[in-house]
């Protein structure tokens, strides 16, 4: 945006008044210098952007000798994938790929299926309180979740739980807590997006679905929520990087190590008085690989999510 | 199969003031009949309808199907078929399943229910679609798929909310005949809604004309053409629209331009006793004729002609008191006059004239 707004011609741009003819054949090869400067300017600002993932990947392919001899700004005398195999093993990320696993695919499909309902119940039916219910589903996401670190922290820590759903007996330091969380932050944006994705969908469908002797549930679970497929795809997606990539609520509600999400579990791979950053740069790759991979396969859903219920269909 | 009653139902929607979308609506309809609600947009058909649906409610009133009260029962336990005007076929299921979905739901065998569908496909040349989606199919087959899920389900009552307003004008005559052939056959009673009174005229065994939410005649098409109720049934029914105009009343009949048409003894005696200075004259297009200047007539400006083929439609202007009227005269096709020209128009029978109250627009003779 910003540099749309530095390439835009000053007003010394020409005598002419803009918009006419001359002017605009008069202007066309400083057009021509202005767009060359904005290719180089975005061009330098993606290199800027994309320079620490480019500097990990590299790190990563380097030995601890090679850089501790020679610095991290140098030119490497071998490049090994041996960081990446040493990071599976010593920090036994198939074990955390695992638990992120079982935190985040619950997490994911009791959101859409709370917030479905919801969407459901608010877009489709009339009642007082309709809008009120949509508004607070809403206003929900503009908390910032910080803010509310230390209350939920002293919830957890006094809330029992059956030892079968944690060993810890409290949803403190319980998988089943770390979810309870994601569920409670996310669905009110998936709420929002799923109830405006449901007004686009003509009401004569559930009516049809009534006289056909639908029962509510039916007409959600039989007309509606196969019809929001392509909405359900996109925040799937877009949710499931959220959720995989969260840090902040495994460090702050996890505190067995074996239990954490692979994001918080990289922690063990720095030690308390040395650090192997190209071990650490390897592990973080390997972390960041199943997001990538989603979004790159998913794309398109990715994208459809971020745009979903801004605008109608 | 079940007769139809709406009991003084009304249907009013909350605002400042709030609207009587239908009022006192009292309707019966016998079994296996075939009713068309029509009137202007606006006019409470379609919320009539949704009533005896049970997708709206019934705030004052009753609904009765079959002879039960219905009124608080949930659509489901009413036992009818809807098919709406956008067909609101399930979008993610073939036309077999759209077709089945009621009998799925309520627990027919799966064999039972392809048995049906495939009945009723055959009935509706649906076969070879069976397996495709709404969105692969014309308008004219999705039409049909709608018509298929209400018959699948053999429904004591047919409901059917401007199911052919999205054909082309061809199909749509096609479909008319159809669905009426259809009717005929399952024998089921339909309530039909639309806004075309061609429609409703060449449909409905008897037709209900709504204006406002307020019932203004039901009777057979033929009734309504002949003898409406009042004004805006007469200006409704019938295609060019009656020639309907306030005229000059003396004691032989009503004033024209350079004629005096002779009224009945009945409706002078009517116009009389309410003390009447005027009455609103209606006169259908077909019951004017153009005449030789010799002949005694109102005088016509043609204003346009509309050739239709067989017949030809002038619409022209005549001086009646102070201001001009146009009227719409139906002549021979092959002699129409031209633009410009003066005609001289007569009234060919007056058995055909109907008579209003100006101000209430009521039928002046019995």
């Amino acid at each position: 945006m910003t540099s749309a707004v530095g390439v835009r011609p000053k007003k010394s741009a020409g005598s002419l008044p803009p918009g006419s003819g001359l002017g605009g054949k008069h202007d066309r090869p400083r057009d021509r210098a202005l767009r060359g400067a904005l290719h180089t300017f975005l061009g330098l600002t993606c290199l800027v952007w994309i320079a620490p993932l480019l500097w990990a990947v590299y790190a990563s392919l380097r030995s601890y000798d090679d850089t501790a001899q020679h610095g991290y700004f140098s030119l490497p005398s071998k490049l090994t994938f041996a960081n990446f195999a040493k990071a599976w093993t010593s920090a036994d990320l198939p074990h955390y790929y695992l638990n992120t696993l079982l935190i985040t695919i619950p997490a994911l499909l009791i959101t859409l299926l709370f917030s479905s309902l919801v969407a459901f119940c608010v877009s489709r039916f009339n009642f007082k309180f309709n809008l009120a219910l949509l508004m607070l589903f809403t206003a929900g996401n503009l908390l910032p979740q910080q803010v509310i670190i230390v209350p939920i922290y002293r919830l957890f820590l006094l809330t029992p739980v059956p030892s079968w759903l944690s060993d810890s007996g409290y949803l403190l330091d319980s998988q089943f807590g770390l979810v309870l969380v994601h569920v409670a932050f996310q669905t009110g944006f998936c709420t929002f997006v799923l109830s405006n994705y449901m007004k686009t969908i003509p009401h004569e469908l559930t009516e049809a679905a009534r006289v056909d002797g639908a029962s509510v549930f039916r007409q959600y679970w039989q007309v509606i929520l196969p019809l929001c497929r392509p909405a359900l795809a996109a925040l799937g997606t877009l949710e499931f990087a959220w959720i995989y990539n969260d840090f902040m609520w495994a460090i702050v509600l996890i505190q067995t190590g074996d239990k954490m999400p692979i994001t918080s579990a990289l922690a063990s791979l720095s030690g308390q008085f040395f650090t192997d950053y190209n071990l650490v740069a390897a592990g973080s790759l390997l972390t960041a690989l199943p997001s990538l991979i989603v979004f790159f396969v998913l794309q398109r859903q990715f994208i459809g999510g971020l745009t979903l219920g801004s605008t109608k269909g | 199969m079940a007769e139809v009653a709406y009991v003084n139902a009304s249907r009013i929607f909350s605002g400042n003031p709030p609207v009587r979308a239908v009022d006192q609506l009292q309707l019966d309809v016998a079994d296996g009949e075939f009713l068309v609600l029509v009137g202007p947009s606006g006019s409470g058909k379609s919320t009539a309808l949704r009533m005896l649906a049970g997708l709206e409610d019934v705030d004052e009133g009753a609904i009765e199907i079959g002879g039960k009260d219905v009124t608080n029962v949930p659509p489901k336990g009413r036992d009818i078929a809807m098919v709406f005007q956008s067909y609101a076929l399930y979008p993610h299921m073939t036309v077999a399943e759209n077709m089945g979905f009621a009998l799925k739901l309520r627990g027919v065998a799966k064999a039972q229910i392809k048995e049906q569908v495939a009945e009723a496909a055959k009935m509706l040349d649906l076969t070879k679609y069976l397996d495709r989606k709404p969105k692969a199919l014309s308008g004219g087959q999705r039409q049909r798929v709608a018509m298929g899920r209400a018959i699948v389900r053999e429904p004591s009552v047919f409901l059917m909310d401007e199911p052919l307003s999205n054909l082309d004008a061809k199909l749509r005559v096609e479909t008319r005949a159809n669905i009426a052939a259809l009717q005929q056959r399952l024998g089921t009673t339909t309530i039909y809604v639309t806004h075309d009174q061609v429609e409703a005229m060449t449909m409905g065994h008897r037709v209900a004309v709504l204006k406002d939410g307020l019932l203004q005649q039901c009777d057979t098409p033929r009734a309504l053409y002949d003898h409406p109720a009042n004004a805006f049934v007469a200006g409704f029914i019938g295609s060019p629209a009656m020639n309907l105009k306030t005229v000059p009343l003396t004691a032989e009949g009503a004033k024209l331009d350079g004629i005096v048409v002779p009224l009945s003894r009945a409706a002078l005696d009517k116009a009389s006793g309410e003390s009447l200075g005027e009455v609103t004259f209606g006169i259908r297009p077909e019951a004017l004729a153009l005449v030789s200047s010799e002949e005694q007539g109102m005088n016509m400006t043609v204003e346009l002609v509309e050739e239709l083929g067989a017949d030809a439609l002038v619409h022209g202007a005549v001086k009646i008191g102070e201001g001009t009227e146009r009227f719409v005269v139906r002549v021979d096709g092959r002699t129409p006059p031209t633009l410009g020209q003066q005609v001289k128009v007569a009234v060919r029978d007056t058995t055909e004239i109907h008579l209003f109250h100006p101000e209430s627009g009521d039928r002046l003779e019995a």
